[in-house]
């Protein structure tokens, strides 16, 4: 590369050239602070893809399990919907899914109750009574829909018309039931009138989902239609997008559909909305970890360099006596830091990948760290990460430019001294 | 070339006050070898200083090739520095990181020379300073001799108005030290390159043409003298 004379302009070639000697020179020096920068580069993409993962994975397994795509229910439903109120129904639910089902929409009506289960001692190991959710599931069209089908662990899906049930893994082993036991449900109908179930569990199956395998057990809808006296009426006809990023699905064209009727039509985002704070809220809490470690890093560089800069002051004081710029010395620093930070965002790249691929692979099983808690989210004992080359290059560039720019705090500082007090530095 | 008038500089010290140079007035010369001599304190490195324009005086005038630098901003300070002037001084101060010959170079750089000319330049100046063959140590590999003779290839090599020396040969053994002299003043005789240099020491002002003698701030006297 030819450089061409320029008044008053020095190469900065030179400097980065000076800058490169310096941090060669000083390797060990060097080394210890790329690697905190490292550290921190693959912890912030460590975090990231756990976090991305998390939310995503978070997302898979309502839409699989719980919310669907988008989903249709009366008006005032959606608030209620943890009284899991009977009375505020979508009326037709075979009309309507039919009319979906014209326009291409896979969709299933789900009808979702609260009630007791009750277990009696033989073939259970003791008496029990768990307050807990159903909901009627359509076995032709539900799969269709979610993945509860899929997730059959043991025994079958129920069939329609009979009286069947089956429950979450977790619960089948809490209170010991195993395929062919008998249950009792008792609930309420439409109407508020008691009402008995007996059926037999005929399946178990196990969803990544730890809500659904707790909480929820599943029924064929026309038994459960029958039993609560539904007369066609569901709590709710939910709706399967072909959308790529889960969530995405636009719910205006079923809703003009719809126009009709007495429904509310909502999108995964409207059923999310709780679930989206509890995020914004730990993805604060992951942003002040960020924090922490993107000020060690900071602490780390800024220290180096300013020893750099106090140990070379004569050095400096000579440049600046042969006519360097005080741009120029700034521009050497610079160098030099953000080479600093070149390193570590380089080894931080090849370490966050691997924390990464750890992440993706064997992901992070805190089943046994959490035990019976329930934090609300929805994702299974096994946390993966996924692959997030945006925060490896985010966080990359990140630490060159900041470390770069933290070394100008102690240069400035020098350069406000006399070039005769640089020099008299020993 | 140079002209001082009147030149003070007082160093302000919490509560006490020195006055380093107390009116200093005096003409040099295109090509002239001229050695500052006094005692310790009597403000020679003061005076080396504002000449070479790292420093200002507080009152008084340095006119510098027609420039009036003591009335310039730093901003423009610098750009003289880099232009005319070279310094050498007492403990070497090279740049450990680098060769002798990126020492000397690294000045042409900063003019933006050529590569070739840069090239050029550098190795003749380190022929000249006897240092063939050694362009490639660091000054770390290098004695104090050798050391300054690097300093001095980097003040010379881009043919400078001035060369300021200040004790150039305050660290080195007199023989050594005395081959140095013998080689600026022999740079100074060909090329006919301004040198100023300071000392205590009386063999060293032996080398000069002429002697400016400084006590407590004030020229004791000023004469010249013949090889
Ligand atoms: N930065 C400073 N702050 C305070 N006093 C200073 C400063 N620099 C120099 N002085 C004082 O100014 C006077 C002249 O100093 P100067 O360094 O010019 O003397 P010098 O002739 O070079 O002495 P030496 O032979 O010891 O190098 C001295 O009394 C010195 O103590
Ligand atoms: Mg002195």
């Amino acid at each position: 590369m030819k450089t061409r004379r320029r008044a008053g302009r020095t190469p900065l070639k030179v400097f980065l050239i000076l800058a490169v000697k310096n941090m060669a020179r000083y390797r060990r020096r060097t080394l210890i602070t790329a690697s905190a920068i490292a550290c921190g580069v693959a912890v912030f993409a460590a975090v990231a893809s756990v976090m991305d993962g998390f939310s995503s994975e978070s997302d898979r397994n309502f839409i699989d399990y719980e919310t669907g795509s988008a989903r249709i229910v009366a008006p005032g439903y959606w608030e209620e919907r943890e009284q899991f109120p009977l009375d505020m129904v979508v009326e037709d639910s075979s009309e309507v899914i039919a009319q979906l089902e014209q326009e291409g929409w896979r969709a299933a009506g789900r009808t979702e109750f609260r009630g007791e289960l009750v277990i009696y001692y033989d073939p259970f190991p003791e008496d029990g009574n768990i307050p807990m959710a159903f909901a009627g599931v359509d076995p032709d069209r539900d799969p269709e829909v979610f993945r509860l089908k899929e997730s059959i662990e043991e025994g079958r899906f129920p069939a329609a018309g009979e009286d069947e049930l089956i429950i979450g893994r977790w619960l089948a082993d809490r209170i010991g039931a195993e395929i062919g036991y008998g249950v009792t449900i008792m609930t309420r109908t439409k109407d508020g009138y008691y009402q008995i179930m007996d059926l037999e569990i005929v399946g178990i199956f196990n969803t990544p989902n730890p809500h659904v395998n707790r909480n929820v057990g599943y029924l064929p809808l026309d038994t459960a239609d029958y039993y609560l006296e539904m007369e066609d009426a569901v709590t709710g006809v939910i709706i399967r997008g072909d959308e790529r990023v889960p969530g995405s699905l636009d719910p205006a064209p079923i809703a003009s559909l719809m126009e009709d009727r007495p429904v509310r039509v909502m999108s995964f985002s409207d059923m999310n909305k709780e679930f989206a704070e509890i995020m914004e809220m730990s993805e604060q809490i992951t942003s002040l970890i960020l924090m922490l470690l993107a000020v060690i890093a900071i602490v780390g560089i800024s220290n180096t360099m300013l020893m750099a800069v106090l140990e070379r002051e004569r050095e400096i004081g000579m440049l600046r006596a042969m006519g360097v710029r005080n741009r120029e010395i700034q521009w050497m620093f610079f160098f030099e830091a953000s080479g600093i930070g070149f390193i570590g965002a380089g080894i931080g790249v090849m370490l966050g990948s691997l924390l990464m691929w750890l992440l993706v692979t064997y992901g992070i099983d805190y089943g046994e760290m959490l035990g019976d808690i329930d934090l609300g989210y929805r994702f299974g004992e096994v946390l993966y990460g996924i692959w997030s080359f945006s925060a490896l290059i985010q966080a990359a560039i990140t630490a060159v430019i900041v470390s770069g720019v933290v070394s100008l705090i102690p240069v400035r500082r020098m350069l406000k001294k006399q070039v005769t007090d640089c020099l008299r530095h020993s | 070339m140079i002209t001082v008038t009147d030149l003070h500089k007082e160093y302000i010290d919490g509560e006490s006050h020195v006055r380093a140079l107390r009116g200093i007035t005096m003409q040099i010369d295109k090509g002239e070898f001229l050695s500052i001599a006094g005692p310790s304190g009597s403000g020679k490195t003061t005076l080396l200083n504002l000449i070479g324009c790292i420093d200002t005086a507080d009152s008084g005038e340095i006119i510098l090739d027609g420039d009036t630098v003591t009335r310039k901003h730093a901003r423009e300070l610098v750009e003289i520095r880099r232009g005319k002037i070279g310094f050498v001084f007492q403990d070497f101060n090279l740049i450990p990181v680098l060769t002798a010959y990126e020492n000397v170079s690294l000045t042409l750089s900063l003019m933006g020379l050529k590569e070739t000319e840069i090239k050029a330049r550098t190795m003749a100046i380190l022929r000249e300073v006897g240092l063939e063959g050694m362009e490639h140590r660091r000054p770390a590999k290098l004695s104090g001799g050798q050391q300054q003779r690097v300093a001095v290839a980097r003040a010379l090599v881009k043919q400078p108005l001035i060369v300021l020396a200040d004790e150039p040969t305050a660290n080195l053994d007199s023989a050594t030290g005395e081959s140095i002299l013998q080689m600026m003043r022999g740079m100074n005789e060909r090329w006919g390159t301004t040198f100023i240099f300071s000392t205590h020491d009386t063999m060293v002002m032996d080398y000069a043409r002429r002697l400016c003698r400084l006590h407590d701030g004030l020229i004791e006297s000023d004469e010249k003298r013949s090889a």
